[in-house]
């Protein structure tokens, strides 16, 4: 039974803004938010620090080419 | 029929003014009431008048559900609903809310008029070309003289292409003899993907290939990166595509221009991957697509065969891997394949126009000095594709990305114009590629520091003075704007579709928010992102026009001497050829060099033998799969 996380064609990104007081912390505190949402294979797409923290867009990799893609499975 | 408009709110109703309006050139008679009436006032108001129907409209979102509860109660108490038709509409509503509550429909922000014309009359065919819209394949490039006007211009090129044509005279190349065979063998099995993938090898063919192509065929070993996709995999995504084809609807980005048309490139290294991003872009939009093959695809003498993906950048082209794309697109779907630049420029255009392909792309002087090709063997090659796509009645594109290493926009455009008018001379259909970038030779010498649009419409409006060809700027338009931040770069993408759309040009070729991402592939959704930028800077400049500078024009003279001087140059070298070993249409100082792939493989032709078919003996290692050739 396919599940959600499945149907994702490639990836699904996350875009936010988080509060910190470095552009390094900010990073940080992605690969945390993103570990513990279980989103091992992860990229940060952008990240624009400034005053109160960073905008950024994380992108967690589902399917990349090649792969043997979950949304082709019964 | 009679219609009452009723809008439940304090103070908006600019929706039902507009329905009445619409509706009354349709010839109904309407009722509006004013803004701020009670639900008492609707029923009422309906029996006063002996209206038909009832459009009751409520702008404010929240609470909407209990306040149309109200509205039944209230109406069905008077003695109105049941007897007088009602529908509800507003910011919240939904077909499916209205239904829910016993309305005969709902409509909400984005309904037409159509819509609800086709509503009041219950015959849904009034608003089937809304509800269902149909997009046809459009003719590709649109009509132009495809002559050069400038008369300085016309007698260089001549004397170029003459030259061209004489030195490629009785010469051939592996590239060639392999383009010829491949013919050959599609069209004894009639372009069958399944008889083509069965047939043996040929030593004729093996004889012109790399060591690694060799390996392919005979010893089943994939390059680095490259795996063969299983029959599985292919009926599960031939069924995945069949669900997106059924659920299709056509959506039309230009808000009522003609052109351009708009085209995404895919190239994830994966067909099936490529396949599933095309259905993205056609369903936001995109009126054509263009495939990207890998770069070592470019450098390696033949091609491999098969259903094969990569988990690097670019395609394999294989006549399956095409036949799957194929397979995946919309008949409106304009589909480029390119063939432009390397070792297997002419089978792979053999490829695409057997698959019936719409578009190709060739540019000898691009893939000779930035594209790693030798310079002798690419013109060859070329002028062989260019023939084939003639043939298969392909017109080509051609592509000028040497400006993105450093060549001057003035040497770039002049061997755009010697590929055209080359491309002419044979009797196929050119298009100009030229680049909206803010490229290197662009960066150094301060050309965009002020704005992005002057030095672009300078370089378009040179190439329309000198010639009238199809223009399509690519690939992509705004190369080297865009970041890695999703709005700024699907703002940017949507701009210079915007200033396209003023120069009057014929397609853009346009980039993901991803352009500028290169430490992942391109996703479906950032496809998505740039598409619906696009759609909505037409929307927003409609048929209005971007107005340049003074300095456009003073450029756009610059860039016709330099283009002139640059095919004077050509002219006067000993051959086209050697006006590439030299440098004349861009050199080392530009960023580029000649090209050495191929070198010294261009041969004197003689008449081609039959191929033999080679069975591998049965000691070596099996022939890849269920394929090979």
């Amino acid at each position: 039974m396919a599940t959600a996380r499945d149907m994702i064609v490639d990836a699904m990104d996350i875009e936010s803004f988080v509060l910190c007081e470095s552009e390094k912390e900010a990073k940080e505190l992605i690969g945390k938010l993103m570990q513990s949402l279980g989103l091992a294979r992860f990229v940060i797409v952008s990240l624009d620090f400034n005053g109160p923290g960073a905008h950024f867009r994380v992108r967690a990799h589902m399917n990349k080419p090649g792969d043997s893609y979950t949304w082709l499975k019964e | 029929m009679k219609i009452l408009l009723a809008p439940l709110d304090p103070v908006h109703d600019a929706g039902l003014k507009l329905i009445k309006r619409k509706l009354e050139a349709l010839g109904y008679q309407c009722v509006l009431l004013p803004p701020d009436i009670t639900v008492e006032e609707i029923g009422e108001a309906a029996l006063k008048e002996k209206v038909d129907m009832i459009f009751v409209g409520r702008t404010v979102g929240y609470g909407v559900e209990q306040l149309f509860r109200r509205v039944r109660h209230v109406l069905t108490v008077q003695g109105v609903f049941g007897k007088v038709r009602v529908a509800i509409g507003g910011m919240a509503v939904t077909h499916e809310l209205a239904q829910s509550l016993g309305f005969e429909a709902g409509y909400g922000p984005h309904t037409t008029i159509e819509e609800i014309h086709a509503l009041i009359e219950r015959n849904p065919e009034l608003a089937r070309h809304i509800t269902h819209p149909v997009k046809h394949k459009p003719e590709f490039p649109f009509p132009h003289d495809n002559a050069v006007k400038d008369p300085t211009t016309l007698k260089y090129l001549d004397q170029i292409v003459d030259g061209i044509l004489e030195w490629t005279a009785n010469k051939t190349s592996p590239g060639v003899v392999r383009a010829h065979i491949t013919e050959s063998q599609l069209q004894d099995v009639k372009g069958s993907v399944e008889s083509y993938t069965a047939l043996p090898f040929t030593r004729d063919y093996l004889g012109q290939c790399d060591a690694a192509v060799v390996d392919f065929f005979q010893k089943n070993i994939c390059p680095p990166s490259v795996r063969q996709i299983t029959q599985q995999e292919v009926d599960a995504y031939n069924h995945r595509i069949d669900i997106a084809r059924k659920n299709f609807h056509p959506r039309f980005l230009q808000h009522g221009r003609k052109k351009p048309l708009v085209f995404i490139q895919y190239g994830t290294g994966c067909p099936m991957m490529d396949g599933m991003h095309i259905k993205v872009a056609e369903s936001w939009g995109a009126d054509g697509v263009l495939h990207f093959d890998p770069a070592w695809g470019a450098r390696t003498e033949g091609l491999l065969d098969g259903f094969l993906t990569n988990a690097e950048d670019g395609t394999p082209v294989t006549y399956a891997n095409l036949s799957l794309i194929k397979r995946s697109l919309d008949d409106a779907t304009l589909w480029t394949v390119r063939a432009h630049r390397g070792l297997n420029t002419p089978e792979i255009a053999v490829l695409a126009g057997f698959l019936g392909a719409d578009l190709t792309k060739i540019n000898i002087v691009y893939g000779s000095i930035c594209g790693g090709t030798d310079p002798a063997r690419l013109t060859v090659d070329g002028v062989d594709a260019i023939r084939i796509a003639a043939r298969y009645k392909m017109p080509f594109d051609i592509p000028t990305n040497e400006e993105l290493a450093g060549v001057p926009p003035h040497k770039a455009f002049a061997g755009m114009l010697i590929m055209a008018q080359l491309g002419r001379r044979l009797g196929a259909q050119p298009i100009l590629k030229p680049l909206l970038c803010h490229g290197p030779y662009i960066m150094v010498n301060e050309l965009m520091e002020q704005n992005y649009v002057d030095y672009n419409f300078a370089k378009i409006r040179a190439l329309q003075t000198l010639a009238d060809f199809p223009i399509w700027p690519g690939e992509p338009i705004g190369f080297m704007t865009h970041t890695e931040e999703k709005e700024q770069s699907a703002t940017t993408t949507s701009l210079h579709v915007a200033l396209c759309a003023t120069l009057g040009l014929d397609a853009v070729t346009t980039a993901s928010t991803d352009e500028a991402f290169s430490r992942g592939p391109i996703t479906s959704a950032g496809r998505v992102g740039s598409l619906r930028s696009i759609e909505e800077a037409f929307r927003f400049f409609g048929q209005t026009e971007i107005a340049p500078s003074a300095r456009a024009k003073e450029w756009t003279e610059e860039l016709i001497v330099g283009i002139n001087q640059t095919l004077k140059a050509v002219a006067e070298a000993p051959s086209f050829v050697e006006a590439l070993y030299q440098g004349i249409l861009g050199n080392k100082e530009d960023g580029v060099y000649p090209g050495r792939a191929g070198r010294n493989s261009v041969v004197a032709a003689r008449p081609a033998a039959p191929a033999a078919a080679f069975k591998a003996p049965a000691d070596t290692a099996p022939r890849v799969s269920s394929f090979g050739k």
